[in-house]
Order: C-alpha cells, then structure tokens, then sequence
C-alpha cells in the first residue's frame, strides 16, 4: 500500500519547520529557553497588519528556537524524552552591590604581614592511647590539656602541696579569658573601622583602641549635651557643674565691617542684583504694550 | 552693624527689585560717594562710607541708628521695607499711581486704595507689581502692591481694592519709635 500521498496530505496541514529569511541569525540562550532576535522589524507589514505580522514573527522565532533545542542530547525515561538544557550563558547584573570587606582583626593583618597561611587540618585525628580516631578539638576531643593524666610531675621550684589539675584549670581559664577580651577588642575596632574615613580605612590605616576611646568619649559627649538640654527649661535653670561641657555652636563668619575699599562689597552687591533682576535688566521690549500699540493700529 | 550676607542681600534686592527693578544700580553705584548698606539690630541702613566709618567708634548697644533706614529682616528671614526709604524709592520708581485728594487721607491711615480714588496710573502696570503713591500734586506718598493690572481695574467696581497698602507716610506719627 503506498502512504506516501496520505503523509503528504498529513504534511501539507502543518507549516516548515525551516525558516527562511532571517539577515541576522538569531542567538540562543538555551539555558534559559531564549531566542534573541535582532533583525529589524519590517515596519511596513507592521503598519500594515499588527497582530498578523508579530504573530507571524514569533512563531517564525519560536521554531527556531525549538530546532535548537531539538539537537541537544536527550535522555528518555518514564516521562517521556528530555533534552539536557546547557547552562545558561547571559549573564544578569547583580542584584545588591557587593559587600564591603570586613575589617581584618589584628592576627588576620599579623599573618598577611608574616604571610602566614592557614592551612586546613584535619577535624578527626588519631588517639594513640586509645586507638581511635577523636576530634582534635571541642566535646571529646584530644585537647583536653592533660586534664585527664592521671600523674602529673611537681614543676621545680613550685609549691608540692599546690593542686596541679587545679594550676591547669586556672591557667585554662586565664588564657580562655585573654582571649575573649582580644576578641571584645577586635569587634569595638571593627565597628570603628566602619565609622572611620574610608580612604583612612583603604590607605590601610587601621584603627587603635586610641581613636575606638576618643570616639566612645565623643559619643557619650554628644548623648551629655543632648540630656542636658531635655529638661524642661532646656537646660537653662540647672545648676550650674564645674567643668560641665559647654554645647559648641556654629560660628558665623561676617565679611569685614570697614574694608580698606568697599569696591569689593559694591562688585559683590552687583553680581547678586545680576542674579535677581538678570543680567540685562528688564526685557528691552514691553511685550504688553507692543501687542496693545498694534491691536490698536488694526 | 555689619555688611549683609550673600543670602541677605539676595532676599533684600528682590524686595527692593519689585519697587525700582534694575534701578538698584544707581543706589549702589552713586556718582557722588560711595555708599554702602548696612545690617544692625536686623534693619538694613543706607549709609556714605563716611559715615559708616565714623558710626564703627561707637558701640554696638550704643548705636540706635544711622543713614537711611531701608526697612528691616523679619524673624522668619523676610525683608520689610519702611516707609523711610521712600525718597529713595520714589526717585527710581517704574510704576506710580497717582490718588485724588479726596483719597489721601485715608491712604494715609494705612487704609488699601480704592479703585474711586485713583486718578492716573502708570500705563500696563501688572498685577502684584509694587507702586508708589503719588497725590496729585506730586508728593509722594507711600507705597504699595497693585491688586489688579491696570487693564483689569477697568472693569471693577469703584469701591474695588486697587492697590494694597504697604507703608505710608503716616507712619512717621504712627509707629515714631520702631521705624528708624
């Protein structure tokens, strides 16, 4: 049986799936499913019948872009055929700016200057006495700073009746607590560091607890004088401190009262006046009368 | 007393440039001495250089006035001229209005002219432009803003406000002790 004018009736009922016509050929983002089309818009058949030509325009685009897709790779399962999408190539500009680079605490600008690198180590190690593998630090781990010897040699020249787990603990402590106040002062500079003049903070200027001080002191200065004036006279009655702050205010600065010449006062008068009535005055012709002087002559 | 600021001399001038426009030159440029204005206690003072130069060796409580009071800075940093400075502004104005006799006197009890008591106006003169007040034997007597151009005053009713009081002479007797 020959099917072939049967096929070619079937076919006959669906358009090309080739396009033709095209100057510029499109460019694909398969990633995301997009065609670019860039060729000009043939502005005489859009006049002449709008929706019929962008209709025809995007299914024209439309095809293309499925014969794009129908050459990727395709793997087939349960679902049905898919095709393996690339990633995606345009790119999109960043939502938020990028973050600022956090303040380096003072072991971090030690080690950049020493060029120590931190090298990563392993989480689990090794445990001789007990054979296993075990944290090298935190809960169970082997830094347990010998807290759990079961003999501990009298250092010379220390106290035989002084506890030495006890000398261990506290010497524990003291360093957890040396610590936490270099990390205190890490952050107070940190935060001062972002208040600080950035071209200070690029140049590399790093803040010391001199300025972390003079800032604290001015703040408090700031909230003293705003406290001193919220009461309700506005700090007018209060009694009176010895060496209380006194609010600085802004001083005004006058131009000198007798100028060796008042030539400079006079030039200045007239480029303001220029500003206010403008440099030529008045218009040269009164617009108002002129229309009314040849209304009347008609 | 101290010369205006920038900003001063702007809000100044504009005052004064709805009077006499672009005239302000001649106050300032003068061909027989310099002179000069002055800020004290918030008024402004027209002054010759001789004089302010003299009025700097007294002191700043001491010193009730001196030149020609222009008027003085409201606390909200407006300019209100005085009627003092009316010589001045009469010599340089662009816009007059002229009242009848029978007008004068209440112009002069700081009463708005009506439209019945005007007797000649300044051709094409616009709405809100700044007048001064002439009697009909030329004698100035005071200023003000006009309420209507002068094409519209036609059409008005004759007790119509034409032009709204600003400062008169009157004032001299009325407000003697904060007017210099």
């Amino acid at each position: 049986m020959d099917v072939s004018e049967v096929l070619a009736a079937h076919k006959q009922k669906f358009k090309s799936v080739s396009v033709e016509g095209k100057i510029i050929p499109l460019e694909f983002d398969l990633g995301l499913l997009t065609a670019y089309d860039q060729n000009p818009v043939d502005e005489a058949a859009l006049k002449k019948n709008k929706d019929e030509y962008l209709h025809e325009l995007s299914r024209d685009n439309a095809q293309l872009l499925f014969n794009e897709i129908f050459q990727l790779q395709t793997i087939s399962d349960d679902n049905g055929v898919m095709a393996m999408l690339p990633n995606p190539t345009t790119l999109l500009p960043r939502e938020k700016p990028l973050p600022k680079p956090k303040p380096e605490t003072r072991w971090e600008k030690f080690a950049k200057a020493k060029g120590i690198v931190n090298r990563k180590k392993e989480r689990m190690v090794y445990d001789d006495n007990s054979g296993e593998y075990k944290p090298r630090w935190g809960y169970k781990g082997i830094n347990d700073d010998g807290s759990k010897d079961w003999i501990i040699e009298v250092p010379a020249g220390a106290n035989p009746m002084e506890d030495q787990y006890e000398a261990r603990r506290e010497a524990k402590k003291e360093r957890i607590e040396r610590n936490d106040k270099r990390h205190q002062r890490n952050l107070e500079e940190a935060a001062v560091a972002t208040k600080m003049d950035q071209k200070a903070v690029n140049k590399g200027d790093r803040p010391n607890m001199d300025n972390v001080r003079s800032l604290k002191r001015k703040e408090i200065e700031n909230q003293i004088l705003i406290s001193k004036n919220s009461t309700a006279s506005a700090g007018k009655f209060d009694t009176a401190i010895k060496g209380d702050l006194k609010p600085k205010g802004i001083k005004r600065q006058f131009e000198p009262n007798v100028a060796a010449d008042l030539s400079k006062e006079k030039a200045g008068n007239m480029s303001i006046l220029d500003r206010v009535v403008g440099k030529n005055g008045e218009d040269l012709v009164n617009v108002r009368k002129a229309i009314k002087a040849t209304k009347a002559r008609r | 007393m101290r010369p205006l600021t920038e900003l001063e001399t702007k809000t100044f001038f504009e005052k004064l440039a709805k009077y006499i426009g672009r005239n302000i030159t001649h106050l300032i440029d003068r061909g027989d001495e310099t002179y000069c204005f002055r800020l004290h206690r918030d008024r402004v003072y027209y002054v010759s250089e001789s004089v302010m130069r003299k009025a700097t060796s007294v002191g700043r409580d001491q010193l009730i006035s001196l030149g020609i009071c222009f008027g003085k800075f409201t606390k909200t940093g407006k300019f209100r001229m005085h009627v003092t400075c009316l010589d001045y502004i009469a010599q340089y104005a662009k816009h007059k209005v002229w009242i009848k006799p029978n007008g004068e006197m209440p112009f002069l009890y700081g009463n708005h002219v009506v439209k019945a008591h005007i007797g000649r106006v300044t051709e094409d003169t616009p709405e809100h432009q700044g007048v001064i007040i002439y009697s009909m034997t030329d004698v100035p007597l005071g200023f003000g803003v006009t309420a209507r151009s002068t094409s519209d005053t036609r059409k008005m009713e004759p007790t119509a406000i034409v032009v709204f009081h600003q400062a008169d002479i009157g004032e001299y007797l009325r407000q003697e002790d904060t007017l210099f």
